[in-house]
């Protein structure tokens, strides 16, 4: 890779979107005014609200009592509101008194039409008895010898407010008549009680007061933590989406992608000075939107000071200086993520017009991740920083707030994980820029029928990329539906019964069969070969070795995430119900190691080493080896022991090797589970390794940094073995030598 | 600069040097989802010198876009042995890369950079010294007469223009092999003249120019060797005099259909008696 080659196509790229007036709309015009104009829209609402003059009938005002008074002349009695200015935005127009006494039922009637037909804004009603049976109720009162009875006074009627809640002015007449309701029932309780002498203090005997710790700054930042990170994604992504659509989709569009290939650039030059490109247009978008939005906000703030009033608990001011700042370091790695898979799928893409479509489908991925830290169970721990998006955000959300040790402990798991997704996703760019079929793509018509007939048709020897996913999806959506038709095992039988057939109708068939339908060579694809005898016992030993190292790192995954004590328990409990440990050992170790070793090491290894690098093969599998262990600490460990299984399987070439292993690991974890009280028994000088502890056993430091030495040493030893490389890892081999075989020839 | 320093060395005392160009038994199969694997190019050799035009001549289809597309490295072949100047194109892309100038019917210009800036651009990435660059940009710019377009945007000119700056593009470090695919489509008479005249002095500097078309006049005016593709397959190779000779024909244009019809009867046979 040639730095100066980078850059060279970094600025060239830059310079063109730069002349694309398109680019510099979404980027630079459309957060300059987005802003501005949501903060006068927020405005003309809270004005409107505020200041609308509504119309209010009011019927039956003559059933009003003379004390306290709710309205003086035409309008309500000047204190009862909590702005005297709003008396002036309730117009008030009062019924007729109705002489004939209509029935209620037809007032109502009248009342609702008016509403109905925008002549009112809303209608009050005070029923006819209404003064009389409050005068009753007062008079009760002052008698004290008589103790009050509700039967007695009578029920005093409700008014009724009549609007229609899908009109803006009824609802704020509504709100507004309600205020002032509210206000003359307070006043009416308070003549009450001064009439009979009581002190006013017996409607509120006390009030609790309230202290809140966070101070005001942190308050604010508390606010702007949801809200920003929120803000900086979604645009980190648009601004990354865009220009990548026209980088790549659109650069095959226009017919200069050719001209480009057929440059000296190799292809991981043009994707990281694309990928450079991206991740500045997107960061720029997203900085330029920071600012836009903080500025306009200051503007406001002003402005905002009433509402302030109405919500004394909600902070108002600028986000903290440090907030931003940590908002702009997260920006790097946000848009590094988002650029990169945006690049990957703009060079899928055919043309721009294809690109964007694509856009609906990526949202749909990350907008979950995004909205996941937002929810306010979701913290920051080890399970969720592992989650892509989600902890990036978290990271970010306890920086802004100040809480420097949480985010210090998960930097690293964090940064890692959004690491290896940005490598992932460059990869896959570089793949596809050097995927003929990717890059010549004709238009073809979609047909599923056409493509599996393709598919089994034009099959390799062993499966392809694409079929591999294809498995894995399977195996996973498989898996996942499977986990909701069986029920929780009730006894061993259960257990085994559910164990045995899930993991061959799940694992060990789909693998098969595909191996069978979809490629040529079955033997090969499965690694169904003998493999150097060597390997069975060193696969064996390995396996040993490891045990102290895995059951360490289980030990330490179940302290950070204990599996609820119930299911401990009950499957305990099933497997002491196991009839013999051969029989347990048959169910838990031989099955999953054989089934899963097909489907994993086998078929789907098989398709991901066609990628060209053995190690992104490993990986990947080992990584959806995890996923379909399906609960977190036990996916953190299969993915571990899958990296070393997949190099087995690559350095080996048998299948017969990574069974051996899988076995061993599987029997020795259950094996020590049920017998390390007796060994320890049978021989104490082992207690320098293992140590009984509550509801189980450890290994001691020194033990376990022994047995991982000896166990690098003999992956040392594989790595000597002379095994077989896929056409295209040679050809990469080939080709990330060439320069220095130049140089020798 | 390293790899440009081989490219100096390579040029000059490559222990082939009288052999630029070498395919053998070249196969190149696209897959297809229709048409499964359908062979675009079925086992071709041939093979080309320095001051030399070599003709690639053939209808549609016939192969000749998927052959160059392989000799600049932007397809892989599926079998069989491609080097340029000693350079295999499936193990050593970069260094091959170094050795050609691609111009295609496929290689546009950026529409939103003139042409000064896009031979630039280009010659950065080959690694030219900025004054050698200077010098050689002045020189492509005045003898390919685009003094006038240099500060045009790609997307403003026309077919000719975006034509002449595609070859300046190609030529800018000077490279041993120059690859035209169908570079006269699209071109009126006088620039399509000027075009070959241009070709024509490539050949005097002892580069070594492939030359694909479906226009026969051209092959007849420009090319020191002629290879006529069809469906794939070369049908025959040689001089313009040794393959009216060898086919005692006195028209070359009656030898073209005669070699595709009987090729067409053969398969037709074959066809049948399968
Ligand atoms: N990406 C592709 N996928 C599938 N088939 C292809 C692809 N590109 C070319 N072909 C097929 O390969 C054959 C040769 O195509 P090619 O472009 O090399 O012909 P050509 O000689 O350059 O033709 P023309 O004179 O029309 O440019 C054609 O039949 C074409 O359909
Ligand atoms: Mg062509």
């Amino acid at each position: 890779m040639k730095w100066t080659n980078v850059k060279l196509i970094f600025t060239r790229e830059v310079r063109d979107q730069l002349r694309d007036r398109r680019t510099l709309f979404t980027i630079a015009i459309l957060p300059l005014f987005l802003y501005p104009l949501l903060g006068m829209l927020v405005f003309q609402v809270m004005q409107f609200t505020r200041e609308y003059p509504v119309r209010i009938w009011i019927v039956g005002s003559e059933h009003l009592p003379q004390q306290p008074r709710l309205i003086e002349g035409t309008q309500f009695s000047a204190g009862l509101f909590n702005y005297p200015k709003d008396n002036e935005l309730l117009e008030v127009v009062l019924a007729d008194p109705d002489s004939d006494a209509a029935g209620s039922e037809e007032r109502h009637l009248e009342a609702k039409r008016a509403v109905q037909s925008a002549d009112f804004d809303a209608v009050i009603i005070f029923p006819p008895s209404f003064s009389e049976q409050l005068e009753r109720f007062r008079k009760q009162l002052g008698d004290s010898r008589l103790p009050i009875q509700n039967e007695a006074v009578g029920e005093i009627p409700n008014p009724r407010i009549i609007y229609d809640q899908t009109r803006d002015e009824s609802r704020v007449a509504k709100e507004r008549l309600a205020t002032v309701l509210h206000n003359w029932r307070e006043n009416v309780g308070r003549e009450y009680l001064k009439q009979n002498n009581i002190s006013e203090i017996v409607a509120k005997p006390f009030v609790a007061e309230e202290t809140d710790v966070a101070s005001e700054e942190q308050r604010r930042a508390a606010v702007w933590s949801k809200l920003l990170p929120f803000v900086i994604l979604i645009w980190a992504l648009t601004g990354a989406f865009y220009p990548a659509i026209d980088l790549c989709a659109g650069e095959k569009e226009r017919g200069t992608l050719e001209t480009l290939l057929s440059s000296p650039a190799r292809r991981g030059e043009i994707v990281w000075g694309k990928l450079l490109t991206i991740m500045l247009f997107s960061s720029a978008t997203a900085l330029l939107n920071l600012v836009s939005m903080s500025v306009t906000a200051t503007l406001m703030m002003g402005q905002l000071e009433q509402l302030e009033q109405t919500f004394p608990e909600l902070p108002m001011g600028l986000p903290p200086l440090v907030s931003l700042v940590w908002l702009v370091v997260a920006l790097i790695p946000v848009s590094a993520l988002f650029s990169a898979l945006s690049l990957a799928l703009a060079t899928f893409a055919r043309s721009a017009k294809e690109g964007q479509y694509y856009l609906m489908p990526l949202l749909l991925v990350t907008m979950p991740l995004i909205v996941l830290p937002v929810l306010p169970s979701v913290q920051l721990e080890l399970g969720t920083s592992l989650i892509p998006v989600t902890g990036l955000m978290l990271l970010l959300k306890s920086l802004m707030e100040s809480d420097y040790q949480l985010a210090l402990v998960h930097v690293v798991p964090v940064i890692g994980m959004t690491s290896i997704c940005c490598l992932f996703a460059i990869r896959w760019a570089i793949d596809q820029f050097n995927n003929e079929s990717v890059l010549f793509r004709e238009s073809e018509r979609v047909e599923p029928g056409v493509w599996l007939r393709h598919l089994v048709r034009n099959r390799g020897e062993t499966p392809s990329i694409s079929a591999a996913l294809l498995c894995a999806t399977f195996l996973l959506i498989l898996r996942f539906f499977a986990n909701f038709q069986f029920s929780t095992p009730e006894s061993w039988s259960d257990l085994a019964t559910v164990t045995v057939i899930s993991q061959i109708a799940f694992f060990a068939a789909p693998a098969l069969i595909m191996a069978f339908i979809l490629t040529r060579n079955p033997r090969a694809t499965l690694l169904f070969r003998v493999p150097h005898w060597l390997t069975l016992p060193a696969a064996f030993l390995l396996a040993v070795l490891m045990h102290p190292t895995a059951m360490t790192i289980s030990a330490q995954l179940q302290e950070l995430y204990p599996a609820p004590e119930q299911l401990q328990v009950m499957v305990q409990k099933l497997i002491e119900d196991a009839p013999n440990i051969w029989a347990l050992l048959f169910v838990l170790a031989l099955t999953p190691a054989i089934c899963e070793e097909f489907a994993f090491r086998g078929f789907i290894l098989s398709g991901l080493r066609h990628l060209g690098h053995p190690s992104w093969a490993i990986l990947l599998t080992s990584l959806l080896f995890g996923v379909a262990h399906g609960i977190i600490q036990q996916s953190i460990a299969a993915s571990i022991v899958g990296c070393v299984i997949g190099y087995l399987a690559v350095q080996s070439g048998s299948i017969l090797t990574c069974i051996l292993f899988h076995l061993t690991h599987n029997s020795l974890a259950i094996l020590s589970q049920i017998l390390m009280e007796d060994f320890l028994a049978f021989l104490p000088a082992a207690k320098w390794a293992v140590q009984s502890i509550e509801g189980g056993y450890s290994y001691s430091w020194s033990f376990v940094t022994a047995s991982l030495a000896l166990a690098v040493l003999i992956l040392v030893w594989f790595s000597r073995l002379p095994h077989q490389l896929y056409a295209e890892e040679k050809l990469q081999e080939a080709i990330d030598n060439q320069t220095v075989r130049a140089v020798a020839k | 600069m390293v790899l440009n320093l081989f490219t100096r060395q390579f040029g000059h005392c490559s222990p082939i040097s009288s052999v630029m160009i070498e395919v053998r038994e070249l196969t190149k199969t696209y897959s297809d989802l229709r048409r499964g694997q359908f062979v675009a190019v079925d086992g071709i050799s041939f093979h080309a010198q320095p001051g030399e035009i070599f003709g690639l001549l053939g209808p549609n289809g016939a192969g000749k876009t998927t052959v160059l597309r392989v000799l600049s490295t932007i397809l892989c072949p599926t079998a069989g042995r491609v080097r340029v100047n000693g350079f295999d194109v499936l193990t050593q892309p970069d260094l091959v890369r170094y050795q050609i100038g691609f111009v295609s019917a496929n290689t546009a210009v950026y529409d939103r950079m003139t042409a000064w800036e896009l031979v630039e651009y280009f010659g950065r990435l080959y690694g030219v010294e900025t004054n050698t660059l200077r010098e050689r940009m002045e020189n492509l710019f005045c003898k390919l007469q685009m003094d006038e377009i240099r500060d045009l945007l790609g997307a403003k000119m026309s077919t000719g223009m975006k034509q002449k700056v595609s070859i300046a593009r190609a030529l800018i470090h000077d490279p041993p092999v120059v690859i035209f695919d169908e570079a006269t489509s699209g071109l009126d008479v006088l620039v399509a003249r000027a075009l070959l005249d241009t070709i024509g002095e490539l050949r005097e500097q002892g580069k070594c120019v492939i030359f694909s078309t479906h226009i026969m006049r051209e092959v007849e005016r420009l090319c020191d060797r002629i290879a006529i593709m069809y469906r794939g397959h070369i049908l025959s190779e040689g001089t313009l005099h040794e393959l009216l000779e060898s086919h005692q024909q006195s028209d070359f244009e009656e030898l073209f259909f005669r070699l595709i019809s009987e090729h067409d009867q053969q398969h037709a046979a074959a066809g049948i008696s399968t």
